[in-house]
């Protein structure tokens, strides 16, 4: 019993936290139901006010190349969450988590990236109760 | 049925456990301090005459501007403590008093966002969000005090609101024309900083929020709570949205920044054209066309 609810109670923090602040507009775009993850290869960090875009080059099945957008909050915010813009230079390879546009195209809403090295990056602040980078 | 009982039990704990997160060590306003802070403005019909009642009762009938070194340190980077608008029920589950149009407002509202229907009539195009919503707004704010004025400001949008605490009064009536931010005076109570705003701007809320009209009016009174914490009493007068005036407390957290790095920047939404959104044919949000095909910018040297 005791299994079960702590287990509930994880589930549900991971699901629940980080909560997207009001920004400069509504994030009803994105599906929040839904997670895509992919591997791919920075193009360009648009580190912008009020969202910057993580744009990321990823390789379909058929060898076509597709640039997804992964957005996040403006500089402040990712700067007090760890994500600097040399983190992420061009050709940068990384596996990047979001939630995807509810239209299909290739634009998310970024939760998590993790470079070829390991690092992590949250841009909306870690999940709370996750150990820090290794 | 045994699962549904674990489940609730689950998120009731979750709810114990954010809200003890997001509290942190700040301060709660217990339910009956919220009655009697409000109370101090159902007292009065307007929020001039409180806060003439204020001003009155001020030591030097709130006339004299104290030194800069009497002014409260309110130096560094601030932060609002997260979510809050401005008609939800207080501590102990008291509720404002809403004009029936108020009510239909926010129905509507609730029930757009059932559909997953949003949009920001003020912030999507970049627009200031305006006073009082700037009290809720998150990301990083500075507040400059000098004796003669205080600039409470934010980097969303850029927004400054001018304080006059220099003994001037509002604009004579035939100069009042309606504002995003209000024109605000106050004054200094000891280490407690006084503000009436008037001259406010009919405009929404906020997302699914009701409209503010141009006959708001609020008092503040913030003041320093302990050193990484200010708070803001906020009454607010809008007989288009209350029977009678509501009240809020706001907090603002100072941000750890040791080593200097956070600083804000110039907010502009022309500076990325994928920042660009729409308001769809349902009355939601969605982007514009990416560039995300383009040759992107040479790094810097």
């Amino acid at each position: 019993m005791i299994g079960r609810i702590a287990a509930c109670v994880a589930l549900t923090l991971v699901v629940a936290v980080p909560l997207r602040v009001e920004a400069h507009h509504s994030a009803v775009m994105f599906d929040d139901q839904k997670e895509v993850t992919l591997d791919g290869t920075v193009k360009e960090f648009q580190y912008t006010n009020p969202h910057s875009w993580l744009l990321v080059d990823v390789t379909n099945k058929d060898g076509s190349v597709t640039t997804w957008g992964f957005e996040a909050e403006g500089p402040s915010t990712l700067l007090r969450n760890g994500v600097r813009p040399g983190d992420l230079k061009f050709g940068t390879k990384l596996k990047i988590t979001g939630h995807p546009m509810k239209d299909g195209r290739p634009g998310a809403l970024w939760m998590k990236a993790v470079r070829d090295d390991g690092k992590e990056f949250w841009p909306g602040g870690r999940p709370r109760g996750q150990a820090d980078n290794p | 049925m045994r699962f549904v009982r674990t489940a609730l039990f689950g998120l009731l704990t979750l709810a114990t456990i954010t809200a003890a997160f997001a509290q942190g060590n700040r301060p709660t306003q217990t339910a009956d301090d919220f009655r009697r802070m409000l109370a101090m403005g159902t007292k009065y019909r307007t929020a001039s005459e409180f806060y003439a009642a204020l001003k009155a009762a001020a030591p030097g009938g709130g006339r004299q501007m104290p030194a800069f070194a009497q002014l409260p340190d309110w130096s560094g980077l601030w932060m609002a403590s997260g979510g809050g608008n401005f008609f939800s029920p207080g501590p102990g589950g008291t509720a404002p008093k809403l004009t029936a149009a108020a009510q239909s407002a926010l129905n509507q509202g609730a029930d757009n966002q059932t559909k997953g229907i949003e949009y920001d009539e003020n912030l999507s195009q970049c627009g200031p969000p305006g006073y009082p919503r700037w009290l809720v707004i998150p990301f990083l704010r500075e507040f400059i005090v000098r004796p003669e004025e205080t600039w409470l400001t934010s980097e969303t949008v850029n927004n400054v609101r001018r304080i006059y605490t220099d003994g001037r009064d509002h604009p004579p009536v035939d100069e009042r024309y309606p504002l995003y931010y209000g024109d605000s005076i106050g004054f200094w109570d000891g280490p407690k900083l006084v503000i009436h705003t008037n001259q406010l701007m009919e405009r929404s809320m906020g997302r699914n929020q009701p409209t503010q009209s141009e006959k708001m009016e609020t008092v503040e009174i913030w003041q320093t709570v302990n050193p990484t914490t200010v708070k803001a009493d906020v009454w607010i007068f809008d007989p288009a949205l209350y029977t009678e005036p509501w009240y809020v407390q706001r907090l603002y957290a100072r941000q750890p920044n040791d080593d200097k790095s956070l600083r804000i920047r110039y907010w502009s939404c022309n500076e990325n054209p994928n920042n660009d959104v729409i308001k769809t044919p349902d009355g939601s949000t969605n982007y514009k066309d990416f560039t995300f095909d383009d040759k992107p910018k040479e790094p810097a040297k």
